[in-house]
């Protein structure tokens, strides 16, 4: 990995008595793909603003190809930024929004004029270069944004929630615009965004953050597969989630008593004391479902609650006689096979390396 | 059954427009029309006559005083109304950005106090303090200047013009400011605008609307205004609304007042239509 592009180091943000972010340390390296993600007041919004100038942190340095960053005003920086709410100027044309930028940094007419033409042109609304901001459609406006950003040839384009006014199959075409547009250019985008399936399916990298604080940061299939806690295992959702005691221990892994049995769990770094509390997780698309008893390890006999269809994906509510909630994910063809109806009885299973230890906390 | 509705509607609606329909019939639609036909009439032996001349028009427009006394009320009108602008930007733009919600709820509340005092009042209270023995000649004097003579002078006049806008602009100015999409500010000073650069890339363009409105009262107010260039100015360069008393006075001339009086309101009406045609003028989509 090459050296970061950006260093948080122990960055606090406080308005008044409220912690907005927590000491938080994070690197983003040039050239990849960061989501930030979390709830809404978890101080992902600030973070990013605190990388654009917009805010200045109240404790902690924040580097940029290790210049500390705190001091400079917005207007010195290379950060430029996607607006949730787009921020277009009204009273400014498609073109004249993109020459902004450039014209601030005094570019003369002419030069302006053919650098936005080629970024109208490259994001595809070179037709509406004379147009009035009001004229556009949603997803026209959105690719304004990008252009009057992009035309600066910034190393880091700042993104927060960009696509959340668009409507779902905007969102799906923009997202592979966004990610097609980061890999041409190879430079660093730093994505905020409370969508897990926006952040999943385009970013390198993702930072989870809740109350302020990064709770965990690793590829969309770590934060999935291996969520580290709790807060991130629920924020994630399709997890079932399933806390007990450690019961006993083995050198491959444990046993954990929980209301709904005892179930085994691999180990990987985590270091177990019997009688211990834990909980792991098991993702929703790694639960088998069987008519009879498959006589494994980790089973559960359960009834239907409800379903969700999501196109070819279904989502199944169960629930155990120990009221413990169980979510099952899979293809709509395959369960079919089951002919299930609601109250139906189905027995659970998956395997002992499917089920994820969480870190105690 | 719709068109039945419909029309329960109407009257519905109608007993409510009627009072002020009705208002503005009386009070304004017919003086109006009263004041047009008598600028048509004709005075004799100071006794003014039904007639339909034009003598009261060709008078009045060949008359050199006239016309200096209509460039004049512009001019000192428009200057009344660039000085509003501003003095009150700097004040408008402290409360819309860096004051406080509350803060700011009390400052307008502050300025609406002056309107609740006569301004006739407020002129008058001008004498003690611009009059040549008054407190701002007195302060001076102990500085070893002046004594400065203000009153009856254009001076005197533009401060009476602003002793009755200035309040009202720096309202519009303030509420059209504070209600500007912050988020805006904020992109162009990531786009690379300096701070003090936002004032005229983004804050003015956004605000246009508002502020050709203040503009707009401003010159109105300043325009029709008899006290301030009467008593602070001491009409010794008559505006109209002093030349329509002059000219009712002199030989009870009341025909000719409506001329005056005509011009003056064609000249707001087209200040006014030109100013919000501007105001909400939208970019030609191509």
């Amino acid at each position: 990995m090459t050296k970061p592009l950006v260093v948080f180091k122990n960055v606090q943000k406080l308005f008044g008595d409220f912690v907005a972010v927590k000491a938080i340390n994070l690197e983003i390296h040039e050239g990849e793909f960061l989501a930030i993600m979390g709830p809404s007041g978890c101080g992902k919004t600030t973070t990013l603003r605190m990388l654009a100038g917009l805010e200045e942190p109240s404790t902690g340095k924040i580097y940029m190809n290790d210049q500390v960053m705190n001091k400079v005003k917005p207007h010195e920086r290379d950060t430029p930024l996607v607006w949730q709410s787009l921020a277009l100027f009204p009273f400014l044309t498609v073109i004249e929004n993109v020459e902004f930028g450039l014209k601030m940094r005094g570019i003369d007419k002419s030069e302006r004029k053919r650098r936005a033409l080629e970024w109208l042109e490259k994001l595809d609304i070179i037709d509406f270069s004379e147009r009035d901001i009001s004229t556009l459609s949603g997803g026209q406006k959105q690719r304004v944004a990008l252009a009057r950003s992009l035309v600066l040839e910034p190393k880091i384009l700042l993104l927060d929630e960009p696509l959340s006014a668009l409507d779902a199959h905007l969102v799906i075409r923009m997202q592979a615009v966004l990610v097609q547009l980061q890999r041409e250019l190879g430079i660093t985008f730093v994505y905020v965004t409370h969508s897990q399936s926006e952040a999943f399916a385009m970013a390198d990298r993702v930072v989870i953050m809740g109350n302020g604080e990064i709770s965990q940061v690793g590829t969309p299939k770590d934060i999935y597969r291996s969520p580290q806690n709790k807060f991130v295992a629920e924020f994630v959702g399709r997890n079932n989630i399933l806390s007990g005691t450690v019961f006993s221990l083995t050198n491959l892994g444990a046993h954990i008593e929980t209301a709904s049995g005892t179930f085994s769990v691999n180990l990987k770094t985590n270091k177990l004391v019997k009688g211990q509390k834990a909980s792991f997780v098991i993702s929703a698309d790694l639960v088998h479902l069987s008519r009879s008893n498959p006589e494994a390890q980790n089973s559960v006999h359960c009834k239907l609650i409800s379903e969700e269809f999501v196109g070819s994906m279904v989502t199944l509510f169960l629930e155990d006689n120990s009221n413990q909630e169980f979510k099952v994910q899979m293809q709509e063809r395959e369960l079919s096979k089951f002919d299930l109806k609601p109250d139906s009885d189905i027995w659970l299973s998956w395997s002992a390396q499917s089920a994820h230890l969480l870190d105690v906390s | 059954m719709p068109i039945k509705k419909s029309r329960k509607i109407d009257i519905y609606a109608m007993t409510w427009r009627l009072p002020i329909i009705i208002w503005q019939l009386l009070f304004f639609v017919g003086p109006v029309i009263f004041m047009i036909a008598m600028s048509f009439f004709l005075v004799k032996n100071y006794r003014m006559m039904e007639a339909f001349e034009f003598i009261n028009w060709s008078k009045m427009f060949s008359k050199n005083y006239f016309w200096d006394s209509y460039f004049y009320t512009i001019t000192i009108a428009s200057i009344s109304t660039i000085l509003a602008m501003v003095l009150a930007f700097p004040a408008s733009f402290a409360l819309a950005f860096k004051a406080s919600e509350q803060m700011r709820r009390w400052a307008i509340f502050l300025l609406i106090i002056p309107f609740f005092t006569s301004y006739l009042v407020r002129t008058f209270s001008w004498f003690v303090i611009l009059s040549e023995k008054g407190v701002v000649n007195a302060l001076l004097g102990y500085i070893g200047l002046g004594p400065f003579t203000m009153l009856n002078t254009n001076f005197g006049t533009l401060v009476g013009y602003l002793t009755l806008t200035l309040p009202l602009v720096v309202i519009l100015q303030t509420v059209t400011m504070a209600n500007i999409d912050r988020t805006l500010i904020e992109a162009a000073r990531n786009l690379g605008c300096k701070p003090l650069s936002t004032i005229w890339k983004v804050i003015i363009p956004l605000s246009k609307t508002g502020l050709i409105v203040a503009a707009i009262f401003c010159f109105i107010l300043s325009f029709g205004d008899f006290v301030a260039p009467f008593y602070l100015g001491g009409s010794q360069e008559p505006t109209l609304p002093i030349l329509i008393l002059d000219t009712t006075k002199s030989g009870q001339q009341w025909p000719r007042a409506a001329v005056v009086a005509i011009v003056m309101m064609i000249t707001l009406f087209s200040v006014a239509f030109i100013g919000i045609a501007l105001a909400y003028r939208k970019k030609a989509s191509k």
